[in-house]
């Protein structure tokens, strides 16, 4: 059976803030329908190739592919038009604003508020008990799910979660991750990138290692497991 | 292990992605517009001190008064529109990066206010 043609596909990608570059050559395949991990420490690069695959950097060299084609130089907007939805670290919902008013910012994908709303609400039942609520003063756990909830009813195809489980309790992330891959039961593929290792690697069928600017390894969590304490711990060169 | 088939069959959001990343308008990479329209100004600019200074030098190198009046036109007058449209450019460039730069600096603070306010709220 041949390979389904992969979602994301990233190779020798390379970016740079000034003259600093960042990224020396970044490799990795996102099949579709899975959940890819992005590990590594931080300074590795993680969050700069989230940005490079969302369009808000542009690659110095290398490609980034989805579904096959180039997509190097399309702008952010148009790449969200067509799916590809980044949830940024520190959540990006806005705390001023109620619940019911967060979801209201993204009607503008041409869905209705009671449809964003019905949809929101099936998935996530508490965000429903706070729809009054200021974001801002929810716990972390609620903020996710909130930022989660936006980022779904816009019916993604591919998802980019930065640090989902950044500041929250480990039962939380726990519950998150289950989402996570319940979501991608759905069909959405999904890239996460994450500091802390051992959650994610439950719901993820792929895991890359990154360091240094480059992905060491890819394999699946099982390959992974045991590569990543000796990464953390500095045993692995770059 | 809560994980998904990775071989799934393709949904029709998939599909659609594929449709949608097809049609998608991929400009070439290069440099943003804004860096290619402040080199532009500064060009500009400095191509027009120099147009007014070869016309300054040639004018005063004539007695003939029909060869001033034409270096004059061509170089004086060219030289200034050049330098004004340059110096435009350069300012209409500068300022929106200015600008901007100063709006993602009101965005950055409003949102450590309201984190305060919250910190302040759950005491």
């Amino acid at each position: 059976m041949p390979e389904p043609t992969p979602v994301l596909e990233l190779s020798g990608v390379r970016a740079a803030y000034g003259r600093i570059e960042v990224l020396h050559g970044v490799d990795f395949v996102i099949p579709p329908a899975s959940v890819f991990a992005l590990l590594g420490p931080n300074g590795a690069g993680k969050s700069t190739t989230l940005k490079v695959v969302s369009g808000q950097m542009q690659p110095t060299a290398g490609q980034v592919r989805m579904m096959g084609r180039p997509v190097a130089g399309a702008s952010t907007e148009a790449l969200a038009r067509t799916g590809v939805c980044t949830i940024p670290e520190g959540r990006g919902i806005f705390p001023s604003l109620t619940v019911r008013e967060n979801l209201r910012m993204v009607t503008y994908a041409g869905v209705g508020l009671s449809a964003v709303e019905e949809r929101a609400y099936t998935q996530f039942p508490r965000l429903k008990e706070r729809r009054r609520q200021v974001a801002g003063t929810m716990s972390g756990g609620e903020q996710q799910m909130l930022a989660m909830a936006r980022a779904l009813t816009t019916n993604p195809a591919l998802l980019l979660l930065d640090e989902l489980s950044m500041g929250l309790a480990p039962l939380i992330v726990e519950q998150l991750f289950e989402l996570v891959a319940q979501i991608a039961a759905g069909g959405i593929s999904i890239l996460i990138v994450e500091q802390f290792a051992a959650t994610v690697l439950e719901v993820a069928n792929l895991a890359g290692l990154m360091l240094h600017g480059r992905v060491q390894q890819v394999g699946t969590p099982a390959e992974l497991h045991d590569v990543l304490s000796g990464a953390y711990l500095g045993g692995v060169d770059a | 292990m809560t994980t998904t088939d990775q071989g799934a069959a393709p949904s029709s959001r998939l599909e659609e992605f594929e449709r949608e990343i097809n049609e998608l308008k991929v400009r070439a990479q290069a440099t943003g517009p804004e860096g290619r329209l402040l080199i532009l100004g500064a060009v500009l600019l400095v191509a027009g001190l120099v147009l007014i200074a070869v016309a300054w030098v040639r004018a005063s190198g004539t007695n003939d008064f029909n060869d001033q009046i034409s270096y004059l036109i061509s170089g004086g007058l060219g030289g200034v529109g050049a330098a004004v449209v340059g110096c435009a450019l350069y300012v209409r460039t500068a300022m929106s990066r200015y600008l901007r730069y100063w709006l993602i600096r009101m965005v950055y603070e409003q949102r450590a206010q309201t984190d305060r306010i919250v910190e302040a709220l759950k005491k």
